[in-house]
């Protein structure tokens, strides 16, 4: 019986089942190929955003900060903090900060006004300008420590690759500064691709 | 024999593993980029410890030989090779001098292939660690003269990732570190406080870091 089931069956017609799978994985490696090949182009493109802060351990300290590029420097002061020392100090002292506060909003809106490409708010260092910035520092350091508030400005250097120019010129003048003697400086050297974070640069 | 070799199973299998790996791609490409990255900033301090100078160019590395640069600077200057602010060879390693009163001697990196690459702080015993090892950080901390100048197709300054691996090499001893940018209009130079107020040679750290010698 089984033996003529079996002979029966070797017979019956095959239903072959014709599916190519090469298109399906053709297109699949493709698919593939090209979206690994976007992931790795945006990787080594892509800017990355940095923000410069510093250590918690530092809390008090605010960075005024320079980044410096072959064309000349962004200057970033800081004013968020200003508004909270100008509530605890004389009132010689509010009228001269507010006048300090005012020319730094000004510099952040110049910057701000080009924030999709901040590279093009940069210009040289000039001598004057660096002179007042260190003599607005100072006098803010020296506010915050008579009205026994925790804040003290330095001075930030972001060195961008062919921005050791500018960072020269700077330092020269700080070095001749009396003002600059007593501020803090950092800096860091930073690639090409990375951009500068804005967003918390605005006053509050 | 032909229903032995199934293929739907794997495919199955593959194109499932791949379709989530695909997503994993596109979510990291899309967090990516908007991550910001934070940097500690190291701030310049005042110590009683000596420069121990390091010029870092074309990812590679030169501790100077100060007693050595100094002598061979010196028997130059005795040859009158140094007169009227002339460039003259210095013979170590590779490097040219100039002699000025403001800015003391300055260093000319014109040719860097027998210095050594940064790449070899990763190797056991290599030259470079040696050296480096040499730096006593209690009376020294490492000074570097960083090269921002940057070559075709790099997006940093020639000499930031080496000056960058170095720094974090010499952390990991307890070493101080303090850099500035240079390049061939800014060269290195060491001179002495008392001739120019641009002479300062600091260390930067954190105030975390202020515990260790």
């Amino acid at each position: 019986m089984a033996n003529r089931a079996s002979r029966y069956a070797r017979y019956l017609p095959q239903e072959k089942l014709e599916i190519s799978l090469f298109p399906f994985l053709s297109i699949f490696l493709c698919v593939m190929g090209v979206l690994s090949f976007i992931n790795i182009l945006s990787s080594v493109s892509a800017p990355q955003k940095i923000q410069l802060t510093m250590e918690l351990e530092q809390g008090y300290k605010v960075a005024f900060q320079i980044f410096t590029l072959p064309d000349g420097m962004i200057v970033l002061p800081p004013v968020n903090r200003l508004q909270e020392l100008q509530k605890v100090v004389s009132d010689q002292d509010k009228a001269e900060l507010a006048f300090i506060i005012l020319n730094r909003q000004r510099l952040i809106d110049q910057v701000m006004a080009s924030q999709a490409n901040p590279a093009n708010s940069a210009r040289a260092p000039d001598t004057e300008d660096v002179l007042e910035w260190m003599y607005e520092i100072r006098k803010i350091n020296e506010m915050a420590l008579q009205a026994n508030f925790l804040y003290e400005e330095f001075v930030l250097f972001g060195v961008y690759p062919n921005g050791g120019q500018a960072y020269q010129k700077v330092r020269s003048v700080m070095s001749n500064s009396i003002d600059a003697q007593n501020i803090s400086v950092g800096l860091e050297p930073l690639d090409a691709n990375w951009s500068l974070s804005l967003h918390n640069q605005g006053a509050k | 024999m032909k229903n032995l070799i199934n293929v739907d199973s794997l495919t199955d299998i593959v194109s499932n593993s791949v379709g989530i790996l695909i997503i994993f791609a596109v979510i990291n490409l899309i967090h990516d980029n908007n991550k910001t990255y934070e940097l500690e900033i190291p701030i310049e301090h005042e110590t009683d410890l000596r420069p121990a100078y390091i010029i870092s160019k074309d990812d590679r590395l030169l501790l100077l030989d100060t007693e050595q640069v100094f002598e061979n600077a010196a028997q130059q200057a005795s040859n009158g090779a140094s007169a009227g602010k002339r460039i003259f060879e210095l013979g170590y390693e590779g490097l040219f001098a100039q002699l000025d009163q403001d800015k003391g001697i300055s260093f000319h990196a014109r040719v860097t292939d027998n210095w050594p690459k940064f790449t070899e702080l990763s190797k056991n015993g290599s030259d470079l660690q040696k050296q480096l090892d040499s730096i006593d950080p209690n009376q020294y901390f490492a000074y570097f003269f960083v090269y921002d100048e940057t070559s075709l197709g790099s997006t940093a300054g020639s000499g930031y990732e080496s000056f960058r691996t170095a720094r974090n090499y010499l952390k990991a001893r307890r070493i101080k570190s303090g850099w500035q940018p240079v390049n061939s209009e800014f060269p290195p130079s060491i001179c002495d406080l008392s001739f120019s107020s641009n002479c300062r040679y600091l260390p930067s750290f954190l105030a975390s870091d202020t515990g260790s010698p």
